[in-house]
């Protein structure tokens, strides 16, 4: 059935029609709302699950990893320095196997203390061995989110689905709910591969020493490896029960393009609008939409960027040091190509700062009048009165 | 097709017991479960464990419940309905929300026990072959009956009326205590083993002859001799007391139109409440403010609700009859600065009296001992005890009840009676030099009050005396709920007969008020300890009894923190 749904309410809702067994949670702007929402479907029967309201961010983690340890569904909602805060457990939820799906909105961490979008939080995580899925509105969040619990049980791992702060989490939409009776299709109840069992005493994760260490780790990458794969299979699935398509990564008009812009999350919406306007001028120019960035889809990069003589990436997020993540986890995925695109990369709308239609075509103005790539990236949109 | 995508699991899994890792080496502080005393019990003057009687309540364990009031107090459903309660003023759950309605809660467990007649158990206490007199089957006399024969001692009391209860018979109005609760608890008292005479009034002869046939005599004669208020005209002045007493014998006038009761305590209010109840429009004259009355407060708002009128700082100077009424001289008075005995003095004011005419006056101004015998001399070799005092001779002879008393009240009739009752079997069985110290070993916290079942060595006596308060009580685990209300009849209905004004409360009410306590200092099981520790470490043994396994206990102090109720406490390992 269509509603008009908050963003972080899309995400609640799925919650709700997966029937998710423990939920923890601590409030924190603009997460606050997923969590709210769940307790009161808690509350008043409509998700019959066991609610742990905790003191902080670490303990909602360190909750739904004893609980998933258990065997049973999981989730929990976090933001910035709430995400900075679980980074320990994150570690131990990916190691320890268990598919516990996280929603993240991002948002910039302090100081100067801000509310607002920016994936520098969850950016920052991704060597915790979670996949992350990046949403770019709520109808995109809600479906995310069950696909994700499917993923996530089917590899293992744990799953981050991220939403922007306040352009996805705090803005309605129709979006289209889903009845319960075609979820329990799409999801069937969790059947964990391990559990802790009273009647079946054992420790789970006790001290691996240097003999066997590596090969755990090496399993967690087979299981991200498989996590690639799956979320095609998965989403093939989604589509022939509900009838939308989800992929790792999507494309508009990339075939014939001279330049292919890149984008995450919400700004994928303004920048199809820029891009259909500078079609209709007659530009040959594509989109390109990541949702997956862990597993990082390289070998889909590959194929839908390798022909293309240019690509300009936005990033809302910077590597001290380095640059845009998803310019340079681009640029390491076309490298082993012979022939590749000159890459492009633009620091833009960080901390809440708008990506307008204007800043786009900005970033496409540059990378067509700019013969070849800086080092560096490029930040837009500064305002130029502030000098550092 | 997507199952076969299922990677390979790889993870540390470990089935070797980890018995044989003794992490209890790690340990150099120990969790103890030393259980506390509770505030309100520290405040009960008769004793009672509070705490594990509203723990048995919340749990439906009404009979147990009551049955733990009983090994304190013989007088539930009595109490229930005219202690001054003490215990609310004490209680913890005051600084969250409001305190437990203690004294509510003991009249539903104790109507509880009439209704089901259970008889009170006497403790197996083995049988000493002492035999004591009693004076007065007041609740002093009647509670010292009712202690020492759970102490193996034999007890007779002599009563002077037609029948036992002393003041809660022919003081206390039956619209705060109806006859037939008392009688029920007198009459359970006499069913365990009590003997009571009525009519048999004790002089100073007799009391000689008892003193011949029995190990000791106990006087518990009461207060029976009005104050005089010692102003001109007072033949024209009422005695509260004894107009009390004609009501509760069905002989006294019936008075109407606007009368007067003078004093501030609650004989003053009991007279005024009764004198509106027999359709009369009753004004108290007190001399001092109304602050400063010694009435319990819940009986003054009471008495003010039914209409009662209170003139303060008013002191009588004469009174002088006519055929019409009385006419009285009354002294503007102001508040000073504070007495000798603490309280506000009041000194008359630069106005010249007042006069007010009045149907009738009634005096409700105390009482004193009717017979000097009635409290020990003041050159009485005694051994002087908070409650009571016990005179060396022979025989012993003991006092209890309101003349030795600095307060008076059931509740410390009662423990007056204890003590005594313990003082005696102190005596008995270890001679004069053992009694200070048993008295002093069973008392509930700081005292004065006293536990009959930490003298008989139970669980109570293992308790610390430390008084749980508000910042001991973890109160993460509780969530704000509203006291019960207590259900009373209109001020108006109540005013207009001798019905009982306030009811018992219904049993879901009960329960739940019950389970609002936070069972201050002692283990009710909650569990938080074991769910908590997390080396599982917390036993259950017989009983419900938890323990620590120390072996495996590694001092985290987890537990104690999270003891809602400070049931535990963390102890250093001597080395």
């Amino acid at each position: 059935m269509r509603q008009v749904l908050e963003g972080s309410h899309a995400i609640s809702e799925a919650v709700r029609l997966a029937k998710v067994q423990v939920v923890a949670g601590y409030p924190i702007t603009p997460q606050t709302h997923i969590i709210e929402a769940i307790s009161q479907h808690c509350a008043d029967g409509s998700l019959k699950a066991r609610f742990i309201p905790v003191e902080s961010e670490h303990s909602s983690m360190a909750a739904v990893i004893g609980a998933a340890a258990t065997g049973v569904r999981t989730f929990t909602a976090t933001s910035s320095h709430g995400l900075a805060l679980m980074h320990e457990v994150l570690h131990w939820a990916s190691a320890a196997r268990l598919p516990i799906v996280m929603g993240e909105v991002n948002r910039a961490l302090g100081p100067g203390w801000n509310i607002w979008m920016d994936q520098s939080d969850s950016l920052a995580q991704r060597d915790t061995g979670w996949i992350q899925l990046y949403c770019e509105d709520a109808q995109d969040a809600l479906d995310t989110t069950l696909i994700a619990f499917r993923l996530a049980e089917t590899v293992n791992l744990p799953a981050m689905v991220v939403i922007d702060a306040f352009y996805v989490s705090h803005t309605f939409e129709p979006v289209d709910v889903p009845d319960q009776e075609t979820v329990d299709r799409f999801l069937p109840p969790l059947e964990p591969r391990f559990r802790i069992d009273v009647d079946h005493p054992q420790a789970l994760y006790p001290m691996v020493g240097p003999a066997f260490f590596m090969e755990m780790r090496r399993s967690i990458q087979d299981g991200m490896e498989a996590a690639g794969p799956a979320f095609d299979a998965i989403a093939g699935e989604f589509e022939s029960v509900f009838g939308r398509r989800h992929s790792a990564v999507e494309t508009v008009g990339c075939e014939d393009a001279d330049l292919v812009l890149v984008t995450t999350g919400s700004v994928t919406s303004t920048a199809r609008l820029v891009v259909a306007q500078q079609r209709e001028q007659g530009k040959r120019v594509g989109l390109c939409k990541i949702k997956q960035f862990r597993p990082f889809p390289a070998e889909m990069i590959r194929a839908v960027l390798g022909s293309a003589p240019r690509v300009a990436v936005i990033d809302r997020n910077v590597s001290f040091g380095s640059g845009g993540i998803f310019a340079r986890e681009i640029q390491g995925a076309l490298c082993p190509l012979e022939q590749r695109p000159a890459v492009y990369s633009y620091i833009a709308g960080l901390g809440g700062r708008d990506i307008t239609p204007e800043t786009i075509a900005e970033v496409l103005r540059l990378a067509e009048e700019t013969p070849a790539p800086e080092a560096e990236s490029r930040w837009v949109g500064l305002n130029p009165d502030v000098k550092p | 097709m997507i199952a076969s995508l299922r990677p390979t699991l790889l993870f540390p899994v470990s089935r070797t017991s980890t018995e044989a890792n003794r992490t209890g080496s790690w340990r150099f502080v120990r969790p103890v479960y030393r259980f506390k005393t509770a505030p309100c019990s520290a405040a009960c003057p008769a004793g009672i464990d509070i705490p594990t009687v509203e723990m048995l309540a919340s749990r439906g364990q009404i009979h147990d419940a009551w049955a733990h009031i009983c090994r304190e107090n013989p007088f539930p459903a009595v109490c229930g309905r005219v202690c001054f309660h003490p215990c609310e003023d004490a209680c913890n759950r005051a600084e969250l929300d409001a305190p437990i309605a203690i004294n509510a809660l003991e009249r539903y467990i104790g109507d509880a026990g009439l209704a089901a007649c259970s008889p009170l158990v006497s403790p197996a206490a083995a049988l000493l072959q002492r035999e004591v007199a009693i004076v007065g089957a007041g609740p002093a006399g009647l509670a010292a009956g009712y202690f020492l024969t759970q102490l193996g001692i034999s007890a007779e009391i002599f009563e002077s009326t037609e029948e036992p209860g002393g003041v809660l018979r022919w003081g206390i109005p039956s619209y705060r205590l109806p006859k037939a609760v008392l009688a029920a608890e007198i009459d359970r008292i006499a069913a365990a083993g009590v003997k009571i005479h009525c009519n048999r009034p004790v002089n100073p002869d007799t009391l000689a002859e008892m003193a011949a046939r029995y190990d000791a005599v106990l006087v518990g004669a009461g207060l029976a001799a009005p104050l005089r208020l010692n102003i001109s005209g007072e033949a024209s002045i009422i005695d509260g007391l004894a107009f009390l007493k004609q009501v509760q014998a069905g002989s006294a006038p019936v008075a109407s139109g606007e009368v007067a009761v003078i004093g501030g305590g609650n004989t003053a209010i009991d007279v005024a409440r009764t004198l509106l109840r027999q359709g009369a429009r009753p004004t108290i004259v007190y001399r001092r403010r109304r602050q400063d009355m010694p009435a319990f407060g819940h009986e003054i708002a009471a008495a003010e609700a039914e209409g009662v009128r209170i003139v303060e700082l008013m002191a009588p100077v004469s009174a002088a009859a006519d055929g019409n009424g009385v006419r009285m001289t009354l002294q503007p008075m102001r508040a000073a600065e504070v007495g000798a005995d603490g309280r506000v003095r009041a000194v008359p004011a630069k106005q010249p009296p007042q006069e007010m005419r009045f149907k009738a006056v009634f005096s409700g101004i105390g009482a004193g001992v009717a017979e000097p015998w009635h409290r020990p001399a003041d050159e009485a070799d005694a051994i002087r005890l908070s409650h009571c005092a016990i005179c060396r001779g022979t025989p012993t002879v003991g006092y209890i009840g309101d003349p030795v008393t600095a307060e008076n009240s059931v509740a410390h009739a009662i423990g007056s009676g204890k003590q005594a009752a313990i003082a005696l079997h102190a005596l008995f069985t270890e001679g004069p030099e053992a009694v200070a110290p048993a008295v002093d070993r069973c008392r509930v916290g700081p005292g004065p009050a006293l536990s009959m079942e930490i003298y008989l060595n139970g669980e109570r006596s293992r308790r610390n005396g430390r008084v749980v308060t508000f910042a001991d009580v973890n109160t993460d685990y509780f969530l704000r709920a509203e006291r019960c209300a207590i259900p009373a009849l209109a001020p108006a209905a109540a005013a207009n007969g001798f019905e009982e004004a306030v009811a018992t409360l219904k049993p879901r009410d009960a329960l739940a008020e019950a389970a609002r306590c936070f069972n201050c200092g002692i283990c009710n099981d909650c569990d938080n300890c074991r769910i908590f520790c997390p080396e599982q470490t917390i036993l259950v043994g017989e009983g419900g009894r938890r323990s620590v396994d120390l072996d495996y206990c590694k001092g985290c102090g987890i537990c104690t923190v999270e003891c809602p109720r400070c049931a535990m406490d963390m102890e250093e390992e001597s080395a």
